[in-house]
């Protein structure tokens, strides 16, 4: 067991699957052999998941056969899979009980009622040396960041023999150093051999890593291209058209909106202290650290959802210290939550009803009539692929996020977001910034999360970086580079920062 | 595709009563009975006379309020297992009141106005108690509303037994009779009061107009479906959860006061009669649906007045209408579970 | 000339109720008369409800009638119903009687024998038509029937006293009202008697203690735990455990206690085959048989000869435990000695030699006269008994 597996050439003829009017894939032809990085890029609702999920056994095709070196094979369960040698790696950070890492990793392993934990301790740190995982197998999986969880996943599926490794958008939500280590374990495995399957729709990550990818549009593969890539050809074949990334604008001096003083933020673990800056509007402001490096505690600072234990927040030069979200929401300010349906929306209220929900509300019955009219027009101007009667569930991610940025009030002060785009095809994120920046026109300051750095460069005026409880002064986004950004949230770099004191 | 989606549900929830009914039948069939003529007879019992369809309707009444509050409640995500109790507060309060006016020279119509709104107060304060339980002492309003019902319990045998003990010996039967004038006026010759029906319907329909048509309904539901997003959409979610309590108990006193009025005139130790739980049954069976409110308590109520029929002429064992109406709850959330996944799959 | 009438009135009654006891008069037949009866609980309850239950059975056989009956008559287990809409349903069968068996629908039962004055009711345990009582109240169609249970539970506390080692007896207390008081009261009545009497002890060494659940049985949460109360009583050195209540919770704790090896019993109440719940450690149970009262009103209201009156039944002194006369009786149970046994029965024949126990000077539990020396107690003075006696320990009132 363990790597060292035989490789294996993967062959999809003539997939099909249809979901209710959907022709989710439509006649998928692809041929994968062993030893490389295949990608697979498409904007969200292309069909890259489905596909996926064909492979892996979620899902059967309506038609169509998977031949693995060149034996047809029928695959009934992702288990039947992991026996074929086929392991898959899902998109979403899968939520697993609170139990160890090495009880995790022993999941789904047949090989006896008592497993020999020893043992397998050896071939789990074995494995882990070997990619230079720095996994505890005594730690517990919930405390885990997204990217370690994602090794731990990759070890356990290797252990379990797989030969072909699918990943499901590897890179949402985990940091630049740790998607580099992945990277580098994925071109070390499929130098032994190994076949892996890149499901993205971020056409860097396809760029740099994958030795082919193919391109899925409206569940067809429209086609297939070899490194080095053409960004420009990329997108055409994604979207069917040109698209051109939004500029950075130069924010006007505006006035100050938000304005921390001294502010301490504390939290189960981690202390933050002694916090001065001041928003104007117009700005934006980029946050950057690892997951749990701070941000989170900061940005719901901001917005009055957690307390702060010293100094002052200012919000359009009222203290409002010590408020609650709805006094800061009064004055202003909105914040929009990283997990959409878990946060931001009402799962099983449809699109109108959440229109409904954000206006001012006059008398006592709803006015229906308005509601749909209201629903329509956001619907329209926001082009969310919906109708005012969808449930929000029933949304695709960018679509949900959209829906979201329709909901903040008219007029606003301050915008918070925790990861604006985490998810998001290309297309919607440009559509989201653009929508974010005429709010900045108006007069509106942003304040968001991201852990994709290029985008917090591109987007923000300033930055701040969160490292273990340290905030930064704010940086110059014009003047910071990925790479400086990178080793700062990693902890480098520190020393050479100025402790000057933030201004405005 | 929404409206053919309401006919395959609708599909669904008849499978549910048919498996139920079949389940029913099985048991009857293990247990040597004949199954028809028991339903036979429970229909007789609920429909054979104007006496027993009226003694159906007047069964249904407190049904009805209790579930009317439980809508309330559970639109906004809470289990408000404390309903038991705040019926039998409702009936407390009323009682109280017709106590302590019985003997001046108020109109009857006064007193029992007096009574009936005294007891909707009644049972909001205990409702209220379990909303302030869960809200500022964290305790699950399910955990915290069982305590309430055991408090509820034990105050009012507490009273039968002690400051409201009628002369001579205390009576499990209560406390002393009211007078006929203290009654809510039946129709002749029958237990109904169209009074209390008609306040049973007035609020189904209010309740239906709440959830369906208002801005508050509307909120209301987007707390009990996700009260973080509710609070970022910057509902005052406690707030609302509290006032959910409190018009729940509104409804539930009602309840309790229809009890003492127009049913039981006095205040005996089971003056809630179940009619918490039956309700929160109810309530699961519709899915929470107001519009249904009213056609499946009718439907519960026929089958308690009905099986009276089944130990007098089968020598059945009554409980049969209760397994049926256990089953029935049973059959439709396996059922409604079924659905999902099979909707998720198609 | 009225009061002669009155005497003479009175002889005849006498008369009569001399004759019924004495031998079995020969009833009446009823056959295919149809008579209606509400159950406060589950028919096969072991308990009160079964009592009843078996006493229509009996009916039935003895007089060739018919019983039509539902059971589970109370509001939680029949939402929305009363016992007087239930009793029009049984009319409804043809019933031109209807007994409703408990004191939950006491009020149901007045207010449906006004409502219909052509069906009898007989209220079981009820004393509206006791004219004597503080609650009479002009019901022409209705009897009432209660058995003279305490003389059961002073023999269930002669068998106490005659068993205890330790000298103390717990009584497991439902609620508090006259009722329970006098009957609690009689069992300590009995076991002082046999204490003092038989035993030769004197009473200052006899412990008695009620401990009151708040109910007829256990609901959690509301009730004390009676398998909590049995407990306490058996930790802590009463040996005996005397059940007012409707549950078996007593017998089951001293069945346990037994098998951990302690020496102690348990006497528990209402129906004649309790001792099977455990019948290692029961000295006996005191229960009511319904059946030769119900007989007579039956037999009457079927002949056109019924009276409302108040029946107030003792046992059949020549045998307590005869099912065609006694309303009354004590079956022994397995774990009474032969001695205790037969000084038991000494003690039977003496009640019915005419020992009366109620009689003075008797002291209620605050110390104020209750009877003066020599007087004997009213059935008045006995029915509404305002407190627990003289050397009871336990809660005369409700807090």
């Amino acid at each position: 067991m363990g790597v060292g597996n035989l490789p294996m050439n993967v062959e999809l003829k003539h997939i099909h699957k249809h979901f209710g009017k959907v022709h989710a894939n439509n006649d998928i032809v692809l041929n994968v052999p062993s030893g490389t990085i295949q990608g697979i890029l498409g904007e969200n609702g292309a069909g890259k998941s489905t596909l996926m999920k064909v492979l892996s056994g979620f899902i059967q095709a309506d038609s169509g056969e998977i031949l693995l070196d060149g034996h047809p094979v029928t695959i009934h369960s992702p288990a039947d899979a992991i026996q074929h040698g086929i392991g898959m790696l899902h998109q979403d950070p899968l939520d697993f009980p609170p139990m160890r890492a090495l009880d995790n990793f022993l999941l789904g392993h047949s090989g006896g009622l008592f497993p020999d934990r020893k043992a397998v301790a050896r071939d789990f740190k074995r494995l882990a040396a070997q990619f230079d995982f720095s996994l505890d197998p005594d730690s517990y999986v919930d405390s885990l960041t997204v990217g370690e969880r994602q090794q731990l996943e990759i070890l356990r599926l290797l252990w379990l023999g797989a030969r072909v490794l699918i990943l499901d958008e590897p890179t949402t939500g985990i940091s630049a150093i740790q998607k580099a280590k992945l990277f580098e374990t994925l071109r070390k495995l499929t130098a032994q051999g190994m076949t892996v399957i890149f499901v993205s729709h971020k056409l860097e990550d396809v760029e740099v890593l994958c030795h082919t990818v193919a391109v899925l549009r409206a569940g067809k593969l429209v086609g297939e291209v070899k490194a080095p890539f053409q960004t420009k050809k990329l997108v055409e074949l994604m979207f069917g058209k040109e698209i051109s990334l939004g500029a950075r604008q130069a924010a006007g001096p505006g006035r100050s909106v938000l304005e921390l003083r001294g502010v301490a933020i504390e939290d189960i673990r981690l202390r933050m202290s002694d916090i001065n800056l001041s928003v104007r509007g117009g700005e934006v402001i980029g946050l950057a650290g690892m997951e749990g490096s701070g941000q989170g505690p900061f940005i719901r600072a901001c917005a009055g959802l957690m307390r702060t234990v010293g100094g002052r927040v200012l919000v359009n030069d009222r203290d409002l210290t010590g408020k609650s979200y709805h006094a800061f929401k009064r004055n202003g300010v909105s914040f929009l939550p990283a997990s959409r349906l878990e946060e931001g929306l009402v799962p099983g209220l449809t699109l109108t009803e959440h229109f409904v929900l954000s206006e001012e509300t006059k008398g006592l019955f709803i006015d229906r009539e308005g509601g749909r009219k209201l629903a329509e027009d956001r619907i329209s101007s926001f082009n969310i692929r919906g109708t005012p009667l969808s449930t929000v569930e029933s949304l695709s991610g960018g679509n949900q996020q959209r829906a979201l940025l329709a909901l903040l009030q008219d007029p606003l002060s301050l915008i918070l977001l925790e990861h604006p785009t985490r998810g998001l095809d290309i297309e919607s994120t440009i559509y989201i910034w653009n929508k974010l920046k005429e709010r900045c026109k108006q007069g509106a300051a942003i304040i968001f999360i991201s852990s994709d750095l290029e985008e917090i460069l591109q987007y923000s005026d300033r930055v701040l970086v969160f490292f273990s409880g340290k905030v930064s002064s704010p940086l110059d986004a014009s003047k910071t580079t990925v790479e400086q950004l990178g080793n700062l949230i990693g902890g480098k770099g520190w020393e050479s920062l100025k402790t000057e004191k933030a201004h405005g | 595709m929404v409206r053919s989606n309401r006919w395959v549900n609708l599909g669904f929830q008849l499978a549910a009563l048919v498996l139920a009914l079949l389940f029913t039948t099985l048991i009857l069939l293990a247990a040597g009975a004949p199954p028809f003529d028991a339903y036979a007879n429970i229909l007789r019992g609920a429909f054979g006379s104007m006496i027993n369809f009226t003694d159906v309707l007047a069964a249904w009444v407190p049904l009805l309020l209790t579930t009317a509050g439980l809508l309330i409640t559970f639109a906004a995500g809470l289990w408000n297992i404390g309903v038991e109790g705040q019926i039998m507060l409702g009936a407390i309060f009323t009682t109280w009141v017709l106590r302590e006016l019985q003997d001046t020279s108020m109109p009857p119509a006064l007193i029992i106005t007096l009574g009936i709104l005294a007891g909707m107060i009644g049972g909001a304060l205990w409702a209220m108690l379990a909303g302030a339980l869960k809200t500022f002492g964290g305790v699950n309003e399910i955990f915290g509303g069982l305590g309430l019902n055991f408090v509820a319990t034990a105050l009012t045998l507490w009273l039968i037994f002690g400051p409201w003990k009628r002369p001579g010996v205390a009576s499990m039967s209560g406390t002393v009779p009211f007078d006929d004038k203290l009654a809510l006026p039946a129709f002749t010759g029958l237990r109904l009061s169209p009074w209390a029906l008609g306040i049973a319907m007035i609020a189904i329909v209010i309740v239906y107009l709440l959830l369906q048509g208002t801005y508050f309904g509307l909120r209301l539901k987007a707390v009990g479906k996700n009260p973080k997003a509710a609070f970022l959409l910057g509902i005052p979610t406690w707030q609302y959860m509290m006032f959910s309590f409190v018009l729940c108990g509104l409804f539930a006193g009602a309840a309790g006061a229809m009890q003492v009025v127009a049913v039981y005139h006095r205040l005996i130790p089971s003056i809630s009669s179940g009619y918490g739980y039956l309700g929160l049954m109810v309530a699961m069976l519709i899915n929470y649906q107001a519009l249904w409110a009213a056609p499946i308590a009718f439907f519960y109520a026929a089958l308690n007045i009905g099986s009276i029929q089944l130990p007098i002429v089968l020598h059945l064992d009554s409980s049969l209408s209760g397994v049926l109406q256990g089953m029935l709850v049973l059959f439709v959330l396996l059922v409604e579970g079924a659905r999902q996944r099979l909707m998720k799959k198609a | 000339m009225r009061k002669i009438i009155l005497h003479v009135a009175l002889l005849v009654v006498a008369v009569a109720l001399v004759l019924s006891a004495c031998g079995p008069a020969p009833l009446p037949k009823a056959t295919g008369y149809t008579f209606g009866m509400l159950l406060v609980g589950p028919y096969n309850d072991q308990g009160w409800s079964q009592a009843h239950y078996e006493a229509g059975q009996y009916v039935e056989q003895k007089l060739g009638a018919k019983m039509v009956y539902i059971d589970k008559v109370n509001p939680a287990d029949r939402p929305g119903t009363t016992a007087s809409q239930l009793a029009e349903q049984l009319v409804s069968q043809g019933a031109k009687l209807v007994i409703f068996n408990s004191d939950d629908m006491k009020d149901e039962a007045l207010k449906f024998a006004q409502a219909h004055p052509d069906i009898y009711v007989i209220g079981s345990s009820d004393d509206w038509t006791w004219k004597d009582g503080k609650n009479y109240k002009e019901s022409p169609n209705q009897t009432d029937i209660m058995g003279r249970m305490e003389y059961g539970k002073m023999i269930a506390g002669c068998a106490a006293a005659l068993t205890t080692q330790t000298g103390q007896i717990g009584y497991l207390g439902p609620l508090i009202n006259d009722e329970t008081r006098r009957l609690a009261s009689s069992v300590y009545l009995g076991a002082k008697y046999c204490w003092t009497n038989y035993l030769k002890k004197d009473a200052k060494d006899l412990k008695f203690k009620v401990t009151w659940i708040g109910f007829w049985f256990n609901i959690p949460g509301v009730t004390s735990d009676p398998t909590q109360v049995a407990d306490d009583f058996y930790n802590s050195g009463y040996d005996v455990v005397v059940s007012g209540i409707d549950t078996t919770e007593a017998s089951k704790e001293a069945a346990k206690f037994a098998g951990q090896g302690k020496k102690v019993w348990a006497i528990p109440y209402d129906y004649v085959g309790a001792c099977e719940a455990a019948p290692d450690v029961c000295l006996g149970v005191p229960y009511f048989n319904w059946g030769p009262a119900y007989a007579q009103v039956i037999a009457a209201a079927a002949n056109g000869t019924f009276k409302s009156e108040f029946q107030w039944n003792g046992p059949d002194w020549k045998d307590i435990n005869n099912k065609d006369t006694s309303a009354v009786g004590f079956v022994k149970g397995k774990a009474l000695s032969a001695d205790a046994s037969a000084t038991l029965d000494k003690f039977i024949a003496e009640l019915a030699g005419g020992l009366n126990l109620w009689k003075g000077p008797i002291n209620l539990q605050d110390g104020s006269p209750y009877l003066k020396d020599g007087e004997v107690a009213t059935d008045q003075q006995i029915w509404y008994l305002p407190q627990l006696l003289q050397g009871m320990e336990g809660q005369s009132v409700q807090p």
